[in-house]
């Protein structure tokens, strides 16, 4: 273990003095308050909309609406004036296309009369026929223009049909909201043409390129602080339509306005997992060969954007299969666009992958690990390439062991516990592993710490604590003498933080560069008069101090080199990306949760008595972020696999549910008893460090290990998600 | 949120005189609904009259009954010895309700005056007769999961929510009220009511009338007593059922019984009937699965709840035997 | 603060009306009634909304943190929004805004509480403490180091509601087994699932003995 592979959170202190400031938080001289009024019908047009009250109210400043508002000069240049396929206009025009579509924008000089102002706003409307249920719009399925791939074929197709044993099943999922506990916020402002937002993003760079477009200005005028992010999960990876109201309300008022959505608008305004309806057919000789596999998914996305995602994917490459065929359609309604939640596609597909899995197994009469490795797959057949690791055995091995899977029986309700029912069950999951360019500046300052700088943002992963053990490993410094600058704009450009790809992007990228400092800082150093004549393969620098390996008496600390060559630090900016040689492989990281639920079937209450999560990751960079990114993955699964569904009343076309007290997550007493096992074996190909990402794929598999083990426990299939008490106790009769 | 005046009350009867000169007046203590729901714009007062300075908090042990006073923390009351003593029931119920900070906030009056969860009774451009009468009931044909399967009517199928409500009702307590006319008592059965064709009208308070305090006799219900909540997470959440039972068992024969039911109905859903049957039965599941079908005379869902009439008698049932093996 | 008005050159008859109309539904009428008459003109001279201002708040002195405020505020005000948007102390956070998340937990008088339910006018003369108020210099409270220590967070965003709450957790007796702190910790969400490691730090702190 290296002296930072334990690092406490660098931004620790400041999290837990109150002292982070998250976007709505900055101190902002004259900043008023602003929030979004939103539509009461899920389609139409508005017919009046009644402004008067709120604008006479006491300390109103604004009312926008799409009658008066100064449309932004890149809704023009657009590529579709009507705005399909593109994110919402907000204001640009009457139409409806989703329940709380945002109407008017209201401002006041304090939060409680810009509250209250928005109250009285009143609308009416030409009201239209609404589609919000995924299963009566299958007439208006399609394929996503922009996915190549989304019919896939290996071998025959629907080869599972010509099988020995045939499974086939259908699942669904439905709508899940990320529901960060800190609620979507901005405090946008104006320097002349020059847009400034301190707001929720997954990416500063991302932010900047939407907000030019929409505004047309260069993105380099366009400046983002998002420095602290109290979670996203997703959510942020998308500019919405609140960041550019705030913005319009700004420039009107020329004055920095502070938007924050209410928890409800959270539901409607910012994104969601998509409801997905999934069919699976497998199939299988009786010894347990998987010979077919096909996998189909239809999802919802909104009116006027195409969103998709990799629902299918994992069913391509996770087993050893010859037949596979996957099919991806997407359904317009109107809803707010869904954006990719936590472990994204991988964890709607892996839900009926391996519950499908786990069905097959009981078919074959076979245990479900033993199943999975008849058919483990020594390489990726659907790139035909080589794994660059793949240590999905060992946590096969290291779950099993950690859960007492010895104490498990096939014959579902065969095990007690006093009154209660035991259950074990499994789940893998997966996810890619990406790196994409990544500049960073690494930098010497004249006392000697060093200065790690890069636009990326955190959401709460712990990019810094990372950038930091990275950093200090390389320059031989301790974790206390580095100093990281990120999440906002101006510095060297990083990636978006998603796809669980910002070790593998932004760690390589400081790797590259504080290697690179250290060379320069060796360099200099030959000219020193101290270890002048000392090859340079001969120095070493530790603990901020130069010295040769063949005579230790020779040292030069590092800051008196920077000093006496009249230097105010030392920096090296690059970029760094990844290589050919890496495009040679299929690099996946890989995770299998076990749970043991304890039943109660007359109740249909299920405890998680024990929750083992185990991934092989590559290198851990930092086991403590690490494990508390596992850790709640697996909580995040957990939501997914009994409580989270967002509830639509059809007939309104509107969520009923869109609060905290009736969209359930999980709390602390969810959960009596959780595990994280780690192999922590590098990985030869991904990057310099040897890590393949976790944040994804540390939910992926939760959901259908719960199911599976609430199968084992009562003998009853769950196959549409949440396992809600009432999907028990209706079947089971002990 | 709507701005509103607001007094501090310094007695009882000053804050009812208060509160009656004024239409849109109400009395405000712990505020952790009252808050909510004018921060929703589905209540609107224009005077607040703040009475958490009226001495009306203290738990007294008196001959044969406990009084205990309406601005009583919830808290306060779970985590008073005796009341853990001599009414368990009522402290377990307590706990079972919302988080630790909404109990040390929430009094015992203000629990009892707290409205249902209703989604459709929130959403104020949503049809509810409870809210806005004779806007229609949304629940019924929309989202009813937590409806009630006893007692609603086509206006109304809102449930109450109060976990210690539904203690007070098994243990026959009493509640204290002063209004412009006076003191008086109500039964705490009769003081909420079924929603009929008044569903904005939640309990039989008259109109500026004020709680001052509850009571509760004084029973031999201090062992075998059990609060079951059941609900969609283990923690802070409201009940989708929840059973209250109090057993005296001599010898293991059911000497007297208290049976209520929350979640179910626009009221605690006092089990009468049932604890007719068992009163005298020696304990067995038999008797308590009986008991629990017993229960579900009348029981009617619509759709969303319908596995509350599984889950009901399951509950009961499981209910009966924790508190039997006490 | 002045008010400023969108297109005062649409002023009419009607919009005085619904003025007027403004100042009766927000419960003044009362307040306007029992004023000296020279208010009264002034309202009629269209100065209302200065006074309304004036007639709208109420005095609160409150202590936050150990320090004296003397307030005018409106009665509206929750006692989250007073700490977070006029004391500048955005350390207590706001995730729901209606007591369903546990990120607003403050102390007032030593218990804790849902500042986002809380009127802060119903606070008067109250001793509130906040996540800011834990520090003593630089030394940092042993819940806060626990909370470092055992990684009880990822985001941030719930922490000073977390820690707030874990200890009263434990002065209250409710930390007496990993079940029980479970339990009285559930009023608290963590969206980023850290709940493992809160209760290990709260486990740490209160098996520590130290007064808190």
């Amino acid at each position: 273990m290296s002296k930072t592979s334990n690092i406490n959170r660098v931004d620790g202190f400041a999290k837990v003095t109150g002292s982070a400031t998250y976007s709505a938080e900055y101190k902002t001289p004259g900043v008023v308050y602003a929030c979004l009024v939103g539509s009461t019908i899920a389609k139409g047009r508005i017919k009046t909309i009644d402004t008067k009250k709120a604008e006479w109210a006491p300390g109103v400043l604004a009312v926008i609406t799409h009658l008066n508002v100064d449309k932004p000069a890149g809704y023009q240049k657009a590529k579709d004036k009507h705005n399909f396929g593109q994110p919402l206009q907000i204001f640009k025009d009457d139409s409806i296309l989703y329940y709380d579509q945002p109407i008017a924008l209201v401002i006041a000089d304090t939060f409680e009369r810009m509250q209250y102002a928005a109250s009285l706003i009143k609308a009416d409307y030409f009201k239209e026929e609404h589609s919000t249920e995924l299963q009566k719009a299958a007439d208006k399925e399609k394929k996503v223009e922009t996915d190549k791939g989304n019919d896939y074929h290996r071998g025959v197709h629907d080869g599972y049909k010509n099988a020995e044993v045939i499974f086939e099943a259908d699942y669904t999922i439905p709508t899940e909201v990320h529901n960060p506990m800190e609620l979507a916020n901005i405090i946008a402002k104006w320097d002349g043409n020059k847009p400034i937002l301190y707001t929720k993003s997954q990416g500063v760079e991302g932010t900047r390129r939407s907000v030019a477009g929409v505004f047309d200005v260069p993105a380099e005028d366009v400046e983002v602080h998002s420095e602290y992010l109290g979670g996203a999960f997703g959510m942020g990876l998308h500019t919405w339509p609140y960041e550019i109201a705030a913005l319009i309300g700004a420039k009107k008022l020329n004055r920095p306005v502070k938007l924050v959505l209410h928890r409800e608008q959270m539901f409607t305004n910012v994104g969601f997992r998509p409801y997905t309806i999934q069919k699976m057919g497998l199939g299988a000789t009786k010894a347990g060969k998987l010979t077919g596999l096909t996998h189909e998914a239809v999802a919802m996305t909104s009116s006027y954007e195409d969103f998709m995602e990799g629902t299918v994917n994992m069913s391509r490459f996770i087993y050893d299969c010859e037949n596979v065929s996957t099919r991806y359609r997407i359904v317009p309604l109107d809803t707010c666009t869904p954006i990719w939640m936590r472990g994204p596609g991988e964890a709607t597909g892996s839900f009926a992958l391996e519950c499908a899995m786990d069905e097959m197994a009981y078919k074959l009469n076979l245990d479900p690990i033993e199943f999975r490795k008849l058919n483990y797959a020594e390489k990726d057949l659907e790139q035909n390439r080589p794994w660059s690791s793949k240590y999905l055995l060992e946590c096969y091995e290291g779950g099993m062991e950690r859960i007492g899977w010895k104490n498990r029986k096939n014959e579902p309700g065969s095990v007690k516990e006093g009154d209660w029912l035991v259950g074990y069950g499994m789940g893998t999951g997966t996810f890619g592993c990406y790196r994409s360019p990544t500049s960073v500046k690494a930098k010497f300052l004249p006392d000697g710490n060093l200065v790690l700088q890069c636009s990326v943002n955190d959401m709460g992963p712990g990019t810094a604590t990372m950038m930091t053990a990275i950093g200090a490993e390389i320059t031989g410094l301790s974790a206390e003498n580095v100093i990281i600058e990120m999440g906002k704009s101006g510095l060297p450009k990083g990636p978006t933080q998603g796809g669980s790809a910002t070790t593998s992007s932004v760690g390589s990228a400081v790797h590259d560069a504080c290697n690179l400092l250290v060379s320069k800082v060796l360099g200099l150093a030959t000219e020193n008069p101290v270890l002048k004549g000392t090859p340079i393969t001969d120095l070493a620098f530790a603990n901020g101090v130069i010295s040769s390996t063949k005579d230790t008496a020779k040292t030069v600390a590092l800051t008196s080199l920077l000093s006496s060559n009249k230097l105010d630090g030392l920096e090296v900016e690059n970029q760094s990306k990844g290589t050919d040689e890496a495009r040679k492989y299929s690099i996946y990281s890989f995770s299998v949760h076990f749970v043991k639920v304890l039943v109660n079937p007359n109740l249909g209450k299920i405890r998680l008595a024990h929750v083992v999560s185990c991934a092989d990751i590559g290198t851990v960079i930092n086991q403590k972020t690490s494990a508390g990114q596992m850790y709640g993955g697996a909580v995040g699964g957990i939501g997914m696999g009994l409580m989270e569904a967002l509830e639509i009343d059809h007939r309104f076309g509107r969520p009923i549910n869109n609060n905290f007290a009736d969209y359930h997550v999980p709390v602390n007493a969810d959960i009596e008893k959780q595990e994280v096992f780690f192999v922590n074996k590098k990985d030869p190909i991904s990057n310099p460090m040897g890590t393949k990402g976790l944040g994804e794929t540390a939910l992926v598999g939760m959901a259908p290990a719960i199911a599976n083990a609430v199968f084992n426990a009562t003998g009853k299939r769950v196959r549409d998600l949440p396992i809600t008490l009432d999907k028990i106790i209706e079947t089971v009769k002990v | 949120m709507k701005n509103f005046q607001i007094i501090k009350a310094l007695s009882s009867s000053s804050a009812v005189s208060n509160i009656s000169k004024e239409k849109e007046a109400m009395f405000i203590a712990g505020g952790t609904n009252l808050v909510d729901l004018m921060k929703k714009n589905v209540v609107a007062p224009d005077k607040l009259v703040d009475i958490t300075g009226l001495d009306l908090a203290k738990i007294e042990f008196l001959t044969g009954k406990v009084s205990i006073g309406a601005l009583a923390k919830n808290s306060q009351v779970a985590e008073d010895a005796s009341i853990k003593e001599k009414y368990p029931l009522l402290a377990l119920a307590l706990a079972a309700g919302a988080s630790q900070q909404i109990r040390h906030m929430a009094t015992v009056g203000g629990n009892m005056l707290q409205k249902t969860r209703c989604s459709y009774f929130y959403n104020t451009d949503m049809p509810c007769n409870k809210r806005t009468p004779k806007s229609g009931c949304g629940a019924i044909g929309g989202s009813n999961r937590m409806a009630a399967i006893f007692g609603a009517s086509d206006s109304c199928i809102a449930v109450h929510p109060s976990d210690m409500c539904v203690a007070l009702a098994a243990l026959d307590a009493a509640v204290l009220v002063e209004g412009p006319k006076g003191k008086r008592q109500i039964k705490f059965t009769d003081f909420h009511r079924l929603p009929g064709n008044t569903p904005e009208k939640d309990n039989t308070l008259e109109s500026k009338e004020l709680i001052t305090s509850i009571e509760i006799p004084d029973n031999n219900f201090t062992k075998n007593v059990h609060y079951l909540k059941v609900r969609d997470r283990t923690s802070y959440a409201f009940a989708l059922v929840s059973v209250a039972v109090a057993l005296d068992l001599k010898n293991n024969v059911i000497n007297d019984v208290r049976l209520a039911m929350g979640g179910v109905a626009h009221k605690p859903w006092r089990l009468t009937e049932a604890e007719e049957f068992l009163k005298g039965k020696t304990v067995s599941e038999e008797i308590f699965r009986k008991a629990a079908d017993l229960s579900m005379k009348g029981a009617k869902a619509y759709g969303g709840n319908d596995f509350k009439l599984t889950l009901g008698p399951n509950a009961i049932t499981e209910a009966l035997t924790i508190a039997a093996s006490k | 603060m002045a008010s400023k008005k969108t297109n005062p050159d649409k002023v009419t008859e009607n919009d005085s009306n619904s003025r007027r109309d403004f100042i009766k539904k927000s419960g003044l009428l009362t307040a306007l009634a029992l004023a000296p008459p020279s208010l009264v003109m002034a309202s009629e001279n269209k100065w209302d909304e200065k006074i309304a201002e004036y007639l709208e708040t109420v005095p609160l002195s409150i202590e936050v943190n150990g320090k004296k405020h003397n307030l005018n505020i409106e009665p509206r005000t929750t006692l989250l929004d007073l700490l977070r948007e006029q004391l500048q102390l955005t350390g207590t956070k706001k995730g729901c805004d209606h007591g369903q998340c546990g990120a607003c937990t403050v102390h007032v008088n030593g218990t804790r509480i849902l500042s986002c339910l809380t009127l802060a006018t119903m606070q008067q003369n109250a001793q509130v403490t906040t996540i800011e108020g834990l520090v003593k210099g630089k030394k940092l409270h042993p819940m806060q180091e626990a909370f470092i220590k055992h990684d009880g967070f990822q985001c941030g965003y719930c922490t000073p509601g977390q820690i707030m709450s874990g200890i009263a957790c434990i002065k209250e007796g409710h930390a007496n087994s990993r079940e029980e702190i479970r339990e009285y910790m559930s009023g608290n969400i963590c969206r980023c699932g850290a709940y493992h490691n809160i209760v290990d730090a709260i486990t740490e702190v209160k098996e520590g003995g130290k007064e808190l």
